[in-house]
């Protein structure tokens, strides 16, 4: 690739990287400019990608066919697959309110595609989870209270070893099976709870939740950080290091 | 001659008012600060020479052990669901990954589900990133066409990974590649397709996402074959939950999972390196080779010890804003 274009393209990419974190001082048009810059280039690219990789292939060339090369006959056109256009363009009568009606008929099939399928889908999802959450709660080996190292066992012995539930492993458990439950009697809300013991079962539940909501928000948190680690490696070292103080371009 | 008047008397209202704007001007000030203290720590550790020790997680080592378990040479699918938002994490796993696979000559089917830039993105970092550095050892680049293929962007994720799982030809049937003289070509006919029956006879299913695009996945594929899924630090918790019961066979999170999945390219798993020592033991796993020497280390070890000290920034300013609050509110109710 041409370095001066390689150059351009990347002092571009710190350009709007700057834009957009403008934000962080204050609403400006700069980072306007930026940000309808990277939603216009975005939805552009899907148009032309939804065309080009999907819909010339997957529909168009099906309907037209080909004439063929060298003599031999191309793969002939399934017209039939025309239909597909008049129930694909009545979705947008949604935008009309004396034809929304028609907008309904492309909805209808495609949830009725999908709701077929829900019934084996949840279960692939769903089913061994639920499984998995059935874990023995009581110890089969008191002493250790925790699983041994098994470096250095043979496999039979070590496999042994790993099949027994130490200690440590019930209370996991257990911690696991009560959160689960408590979690689940939180969301009890088809009926009122009267009973004390669930209603306070149930905030324990709350309790557990937030726990979880914190791991997750922490996560979240680091990848933020990651992602700004990446923009500044790209700054400085990518383009200010590599391109414009070693003069690459 | 004129008397002074004395000056126009402000209204409680207009002094509440001047000391909000008082109170955003200083929130603003410390906002600033904040965030000039947070980019200077993102930046300057990215210019030294900085080691976090490490030990991979079990999800990683079960990740790292099945990519090594393909056989050489063989096709996998490769679901590139992310873009250059989310480089600083979803780049290390793909580089990662394909450096590894490029080193056992697996041809790689690329294709997203959840963005349509995703495709070009991976093929960018392969043709800009990962080809320079092969060529630059004397290695083979990896050519488009021979040993990877885009298949695109499929915007219905539900409808194709099923029709994938019931079957992957006539799922992919018509799917036209350009060549390099601008002839379209049936992906069928490339060497990375040609001897792909179904999505049984595909050794693995990666995922590298930044959304929960791995739930259609895993929906529609689980059972039928085994998958690995490399996932951003916001998408780990819901994932672990597919890792745990079993759903999915390796998992790396974030720059975590990257360093992680560096760490054992490097030393291996229970292997011996060149000197003879193990470089990291885990127990009661046979040994997986590492590619000691190669290039290994990438973002994962250039980011994690910079996110450490960002992560010892956020803390300090938690801890100095509680303090902060606390006395305030004493002194406000003193």
């Amino acid at each position: 690739m041409n370095e001066h274009y390689a150059f351009l393209k990347m002092t571009a990419g710190v350009l709007c990287t700057v834009g957009l974190y403008s934000v962080l001082y204050r609403e400006n048009k700069f980072y306007r400019f930026f940000e309808h810059v990277f939603l216009g280039l975005a939805a552009g690219y899907a148009i032309v990608a939804l065309w080009s990789e999907n819909l010339k292939e997957g529909w168009y060339d099906l309907l037209v066919g080909s004439a063929g090369t060298n003599g031999h006959s191309g793969p002939y056109g399934h017209y039939l697959y025309v239909l597909l256009l008049p129930i694909g363009l009545m979705g947008y009568f949604v935008f009309s309110k004396k034809h929304s009606w028609m907008s309904r008929v492309p909805i209808g099939i495609v949830l009725g595609l999908w709701s077929g399928q829900q019934v084996q889908v949840w279960w692939t999802r769903y089913g061994p989870q639920i499984q998995d959450s059935i874990k023995p709660l009581l110890p089969t080996v008191w002493s250790p209270a925790m699983k041994p190292d098994t470096t250095g066992m043979t496999p039979a012995l070590a496999d042994a070893v790993s099949k027994n539930v130490y200690l440590s492993q019930a209370i996991t458990n257990v911690i696991f099976v009560i959160t689960l439950l408590a979690v689940l009697s939180y969301f009890l809300f088809s009926f009122e709870v009267k009973s004390k013991a669930i209603r306070g079962f149930s905030t324990l539940g709350r309790y557990l939740l937030m726990i979880g909501f914190g791991a997750i928000f922490g996560s979240t948190v680091m990848m933020r950080f990651a992602l700004l680690i990446d923009r500044m490696y790209y700054v400085w070292i990518e383009w200010l290091m590599n391109h414009v103080i070693a003069r690459k371009f | 001659m004129d008397t002074p008047q004395d000056p126009t008397p402000i209204s409680a209202e207009e002094v509440q008012l001047l000391e909000v704007k008082r109170i955003e001007k200083q929130a603003h000030r410390t906002r600033m600060i904040l965030f000039g203290l947070l980019i200077l720590a993102s930046s300057l550790p990215l210019f030294l020479t900085l080691n976090v020790p490490n030990k991979p997680t079990q999800a990683t080592v079960d990740l790292y052990s099945t990519i090594m378990a393909v056989p050489d040479g063989s096709t996998i699918l490769l679901q590139t669901d992310w873009t250059t938002s989310t480089r600083g994490e979803s780049g290390g796993e793909f580089e990662g990954l394909m450096r590894v696979l490029m080193r056992k000559n697996c041809k790689v089917a690329l294709y997203s589900m959840s963005d349509a830039q995703a495709p070009k993105v991976a093929m960018d970092e392969i043709v800009l990133t990962l080809n320079p550095e092969r060529k630059l050892k004397g290695e083979r680049e990896y050519k488009a066409w021979d040993d990877y293929i885009s298949l695109g962007f499929f915007p219905n994720a539900e409808g194709e990974t099923a029709s994938m799982a019931a079957n992957l030809r006539s799922a992919w049937n018509g799917k036209k590649y350009i060549n390099d003289s601008g002839e379209p070509e049936d992906v069928f006919q490339s060497p990375v397709l040609s001897k792909v029956q179904s999505i049984t006879s595909v050794p693995l299913v990666v995922i590298i996402t930044a959304t929960s695009s791995f739930n259609v996945l895993i929906e529609r594929l689980s059972g039928k074959v085994p998958i690995v899924a490399l996932v951003t630090g916001v998408m780990g918790p819901e994932t672990n939950v597919y890792y745990s019961s079993k759903q999915i066979q390796g998992l790396a999170t974030g720059m975590k999972g990257v360093y992680d999945l560096e760490t054992m390219m490097e030393d291996g798993i229970n292997s011996p390196g060149p000197n003879g020592k193990v470089g990291f033991q885990w127990e009661n796993h046979p040994p997986v080779k590492g590619f000691p020497g190669e290039t290994n280390y990438g973002r994962g070890k250039l980011y994690f010890p910079t996110l450490h000290i960002d992560m010892a920034l956020l803390i300090l300013a938690v801890i100095f804003g509680n303090v902060g609050m606390f006395m305030a509110k004493k002194r406000g109710n003193r």
